[in-house]
C-alpha cells in the first residue's frame, strides 16, 4: 500500500534538505523512493505549506523504572491536579510532573514524537522498567543500563582487573537487561554515599574501594568503545548542583581522553562561584570545551519554571538536595547495593535568583554551542521540567524577542549576571529538525529514524508553519508511526504500540562463571532471573525487539 | 428567603458525588439553572432535577433531605454559609472545606472533613475511619477547623492531622491520633489501641482511662493545666451542644510522647469530672 504525502516543505538535515518541497511515498511503514508512473497510490495527504519533519526523538527522558514509580506514589497531588478522562479510544490517566505511563506516551505522541529512550535504567530493576515501557504506548522505547556504582563493577576496578573484562561485564549487562546503552551516574559516588562520603570528587577515592569517578569514567568509556555500542558513555557527572562544578565538569570532558563521551543535563554542571552570591553561569566555558572537542556530546536538561519533581539515580546529590524538597517530602534510597535512588519534588521559581540563573544557563549553553549535531534538545524530564514544556522551549530558542520578555520578568539579578541578552543567535527550523531528530537518531545509533530518506521507517511529523513556534510544535497536523497515521490536529486517532530498540554486543560468555559465582553469593536473585528474556518484553502484545547492530 | 432544599426523589443505586451542591457553586444562579446542574452518578453524569425535587431560595442555607449513603463529597471545598442533611452521608464528607457549618443528621462514612482547612463540620451519629485524616501520599491531614461528633468514630480518627479540634462524643478505633503533627483530639468515650501512636505534637484528651497506651508514653503524673480550663470554656462557648464541657476540670493524668517521633505531643486522661 503506497502513501503519498504532496506538497509538503521537507525538512530532512540527514540528506541536507533545508526546507524544499518534496514528496515523501510510504510503503508498508517504511519510506520509499518515487514508484514507477504505473503504481496505484492508495492515499494521498496534501500538506500544501505543511512542515514535515522526521518523528522526534528524546534521548533522556525518565518514563520508566522505579524512581518514577515511587515520584507517582509520592505525589498524589500532582495527580488530583491533572486528571485526563478516558476517550474512545484513549484510557485515562493523570499527573504533571510524572504522569502515567499510558499518559506518557499519549502526550509524547501528541507533540510530534515517535521515540523516547529512558536514561537510567538500574540492571536490577530493568524488568520493572521494561514493563513500564511497554506500557508506554505510541512511541519506541528503549533504556541505558545504569552502572558504575555497582558491587561487582568496583570490585573489578579495585582489583585491577584488565580492561578485556570489564568490557565484557558491560556487554553482559547490556545483554541481560536488554539495553541501548550504558549510562553512569555521579561514578562511584552513590556507592561512596553509603560509606558516609557526602561528597566526591573527580579524583577522590571512595572510601572504600579505592577507585575514583575517573578511573570509572575511562574504564566504562573504554568498554563502550570496545564493544562498539553506537551511543557513547552516557554521563551524569560529579557533583551535580554544586557551585562552582564548572570546573569538574571540565575535568571531565578532559578526562574522556578523545574517547567518544555523552554528558547529559549539562546545564546542572555548569555552575560557577563568582558573583556577590557565590553563584554564576559557566555556560561560556564549557560550550567553548564542547565546541573544542568534537568527540563529546551533550543534552541540556533545560530548566523551566513551575511545579515539577526531580527524580535521579544519584542519591548523594539527591539528599544534598532534599533541603528544598516542595512540597516537603523526599525519598532517598538503595537499591540492591547496586545504586540509589532519590526523588525530591522541587518548584522551579522565576523570582528566585538561583533557578532565574539555572534558567538563563540553559539557554546560554543552547545558543553558545555551535554544532546542533551535538546538543540535544532535553529538560531532563521531569527534572528541570516536564516533557510537555518542549513546545515552549523550542520557542524560546526560534524567537528572540520572546527569550529577552521572558529573560526581563524573571529574577533582576540573575537576569543581570546572565549574558544571555546579548546572545542574538535564533535557531532556524533546520537546527530544530537537528537537534530534536536527525542527531538523536545519530547518537543513538538509529540508522533508519530520525530521517526522511528511502529505508528509513515512516515516523513523520506535519506541522503548520506558525509565528508562535509553541503553538506550532505542541499541536501537530499529522502524526505517521510506522507509517500509520496516529495524530490528527494533535489528537490521536489510533493507539499503536511502538518497539524496543536493544543491543546484542560481543563479548566472552566466560565472565558468567564469575558472576554466577557472585550471585549466588551476594544478590538477591538468581543469575537466570536476572537476564531479561524476549518474550517477556514482547509479551501480551506489548511492541517487538529491534535489535539495533554495533559498529 | 426559605433555605434551599435538595429532597431526593429516590435511593440512588450508585454513588452519587454532589460536591456542586455548595452555596459557593449555587450562589449567582438561578433555581432553574441549579436544576440543569450535572452530577456525577455511578459514571455517568445527570441533572440534579432527575433525582432531588428542588424548591427554596436562600443559596446561603442548603438543606438535603432524605439523604443516603450513596451521596459522597458533601460540602466539598465550601467557603461560606451552611449545609444540613437530613440522613446518612458517603465518604468524603466536607472534604477540602475552607469555611462554613455542615451538620449532618445521621451517620457519615470515612474521610469525613479530609484535608478540611477550617468550618465546622457536626455530626450527629457516627463516622467512619480516617474522619480529619489526610489521603495516602499528603503531608498533612486536617489543617484547621472543628469536627463535632455525637456517636462513635471509627479507625484512624486525625491521621496526621496539622492542627484544629476533632470532639468524640461518644467511642473511637484503634489508632486514634496516630501520626498527628499537631492539633487537638477529645474522646469522650473508651479509646481502641493505639492511641497517639506516632504524634509529633498536640493533644489527644480522653475522658476515660483507655485500656492500653503504647509504650512509647511516658506517664507524667497528674498536672493542673489551666490550658484545659481555657479549651473547655472556650468549646462550651462555641455553642450551646457543646455546652457541657463546663463540667470537665482541670487535672489530666499526662503522658509524654510519642518518644518513637519527638515525644512533644500528649495523652491527657482527664480525672476528675468536677462540676463547677
Amino acid at each position: 500500500m503506497y502513501i503519498k504525502l504532496t506538497n509538503g516543505v521537507v525538512y530532512d538535515p540527514v540528506h541536507g534538505i533545508n526546507g524544499e518541497y518534496r514528496d515523501i511515498y510510504i510503503r508498508d511503514g517504511n519510506i520509499t523512493r518515487k514508484p514507477s508512473s504505473n503504481v496505484k497510490i492508495d492515499k494521498v495527504y496534501d500538506m500544501k505549506g505543511k512542515i514535515i519533519m522526521a518523528g522526534a526523538i528524546d534521548l533522556h527522558t525518565h518514563i520508566g523504572g522505579g524512581k518514577v514509580n515511587i515520584a507517582r506514589m509520592m505525589l498524589p497531588e500532582d495527580h488530583k491536579a491533572d486528571l485526563v478522562s478516558k476517550t474512545e479510544l484513549t484510557r485515562s490517566g493523570c499527573g504533571h510532573a510524572a504522569p502515567s505511563t499510558l499518559t506518557a506516551g499519549y502526550r509524547y505522541a501528541e507533540m510530534g514524537y515517535t521515540a523516547c529512550f529512558e536514561p537510567a535504567m538500574l540492571p536490577a530493576n530493568s524488568r520493572q522498567a521494561h514493563m513500564e515501557m511497554a506500557d508506554t504506548p505510541m512511541v519506541d522505547k528503549g533504556a541505558y543500563a545504569m552502572i558504575g556504582s555497582d558491587d561487582f563493577f568496583l570490585r573489578m576496578l579495585a582489583s585491577k582487573k584488565d580492561q578485556a573484562a570489564i568490557s565484557d561485564y558491560v556487554g553482559w549487562i547490556i545483554n541481560a537487561t536488554q539495553a541501548l546503552g550504558i549510562k553512569v551516574v555521579n561514578p562511584g559516588g552513590i556507592s561512596a554515599f553509603k560509606f558516609n562520603q557526602r561528597k566526591l570528587d573527580l579524583d577522590e577515592e571512595n572510601k572504600y574501594y579505592g577507585v575514583s569517578p575517573r578511573d570509572i569514567l575511562v574504564a566504562l568509556a573504554r568498554a563502550v568503545t570496545e564493544l562498539g555500542i553506537p551511543h557513547p558513555l552516557h554521563v551524569h557527572g560529579c557533583n551535580l548542583g554544586v557551585p562552582g562544578n564548572v570546573e569538574t565538569t571540565l575535568e571531565t570532558i578532559r578526562a574522556a581522553e578523545g574517547m567518544r563521551m555523552h554528558i547529559t543535563h549539562i546545564q546542572f554542571h555548569s555552575y560557577g562561584t563568582e558573583g556577590d552570591k557565590k553563584f554564576s553561569s559557566g555556560a561560556a566555558e564549557i560550550a567553548e570545551a564542547v565546541n573544542k572537542n568534537p568527540n563529546i556530546s551533550i543534552d541540556v536538561g533545560q530548566v523551566l519554571f513551575g511545579q515539577t519533581v526531580t527524580a535521579s539515580g544519584d542519591s548523594m546529590r539527591q539528599y544534598a538536595g532534599h533541603w528544598h524538597a516542595h512540597p516537603k517530602k523526599w525519598v532517598v534510597m538503595d537499591i540492591e547495593c547496586d545504586a540509589g535512588c532519590g526523588v525530591v519534588p522541587f518548584k522551579y521559581r522565576d523570582k528566585n535568583f538561583v533557578n532565574a540563573l539555572q534558567w538563563a544557563i540553559g539557554l546560554e549553553l543552547f545558543l553558545l554551542v555551535d554544532d546542533p549535531w551535538r546538543i540535544f534538545l532535553t529538560t531532563d524530564h521531569p527534572n528541570g521540567a516536564p516533557f510537555t514544556s518542549y513546545p515552549h522551549l523550542i520557542r524560546l530558542l526560534m524567537d528572540r524577542s520572546f527569550r529577552n520578555d521572558m529573560l526581563s520578568s524573571i529574577n533582576k539579578e540573575a537576569a543581570a549576571a546572565s549574558t544571555l541578552s546579548s546572545i542574538d543567535r535564533e535557531y532556524s527550523l533546520y537546527d530544530i529538525a537537528i537537534m530534536t531528530r536527525a542527531a538523536p537518531a545519530r547518537s543513538l545509533g538509529l540508522k533508519n529514524r530520525g530521517h526522511l530518506g528511502s529505508g528509513a521507517v515512516a515516523d513523520i511529523t506535519v506541522y503548520t508553519e506558525k509565528k508562535d513556534k509553541e503553538k506550532m510544535f505542541s499541536k501537530p497536523d499529522y502524526v505517521f508511526k510506522d507509517g500509520e497515521l496516529i495524530v490528527r490536529n494533535g489528537k490521536i486517532v489510533k493507539v499503536v504500540q511502538g518497539a524496543t530498540h536493544t543491543l546484542r554486543p560481543e563479548f566472552d560468555m566466560g565472565i558468567e562463571k564469575s558472576l554466577k559465582r557472585y550471585f549466588d553469593k551476594y544478590q538477591t536473585m538468581s543469575l537466570g532471573n536476572f537476564k531479561i528474556d524476549d518474550d517477556e518484553i514482547v509479551e501480551h502484545g506489548n511492541g517487538k525487539i529491534i535489535v539495533q547492530p554495533c559498529m | 428567603m426559605s433555605a434551599l432544599t435538595f429532597t431526593l426523589k429516590s435511593q440512588p443505586k450508585f454513588t452519587l458525588d454532589v460536591s456542586p451542591i455548595t452555596p459557593d457553586n449555587l450562589q449567582n444562579l438561578t433555581l432553574d439553572k441549579i436544576k440543569k446542574i450535572k452530577l456525577i452518578y455511578g459514571k455517568e453524569k445527570v441533572k440534579v432535577e432527575e433525582l432531588f425535587a428542588v424548591k427554596g431560595n436562600d443559596k446561603n442555607e442548603i438543606i438535603i433531605n432524605k439523604s443516603c449513603t450513596q451521596l459522597i463529597c458533601v460540602g466539598k471545598k465550601m467557603t461560606q454559609g451552611s449545609i444540613a442533611v437530613k440522613g446518612d452521608v458517603g465518604d468524603f464528607l466536607g472534604q477540602s472545606m475552607k469555611n462554613g457549618i455542615i451538620t449532618i443528621h445521621g451517620n457519615a462514612g470515612s474521610w469525613a472533613g479530609n484535608g478540611m482547612s477550617g468550618g465546622r463540620i457536626n455530626i450527629e451519629g457516627n463516622v467512619g475511619n480516617y474522619t480529619g485524616a489526610g489521603f495516602p501520599g499528603d503531608t498533612f491531614g486536617m489543617k484547621n477547623g472543628l469536627i463535632n461528633i455525637t456517636g462513635n468514630a471509627g479507625d484512624r480518627i486525625g491521621d496526621r492531622m496539622r492542627r484544629g479540634i476533632i470532639i468524640i462524643q461518644g467511642k473511637a478505633g484503634d489508632y486514634c491520633g496516630s501520626r498527628i503533627h499537631a492539633g487537638t483530639i477529645i474522646v469522650l468515650g473508651k479509646v481502641g489501641k493505639h492511641t497517639g501512636v506516632g504524634m509529633r505534637r498536640g493533644s489527644i484528651i480522653l475522658a476515660k482511662k483507655p485500656t492500653y497506651i503504647s509504650a512509647t508514653f511516658q506517664s507524667c503524673g497528674n498536672l493542673k493545666m489551666q490550658f484545659l480550663r481555657l479549651l473547655f470554656t472556650q468549646l462550651s462557648n462555641i455553642s450551646d451542644d457543646l455546652i457541657f464541657f463546663r463540667k470537665y476540670g482541670p487535672i489530666a493524668h499526662r503522658f509524654a510522647g510519642d518518644i518513637a517521633r519527638n515525644g512533644k505531643g500528649e495523652i491527657l486522661i482527664l480525672k476528675t469530672l468536677t462540676k463547677r
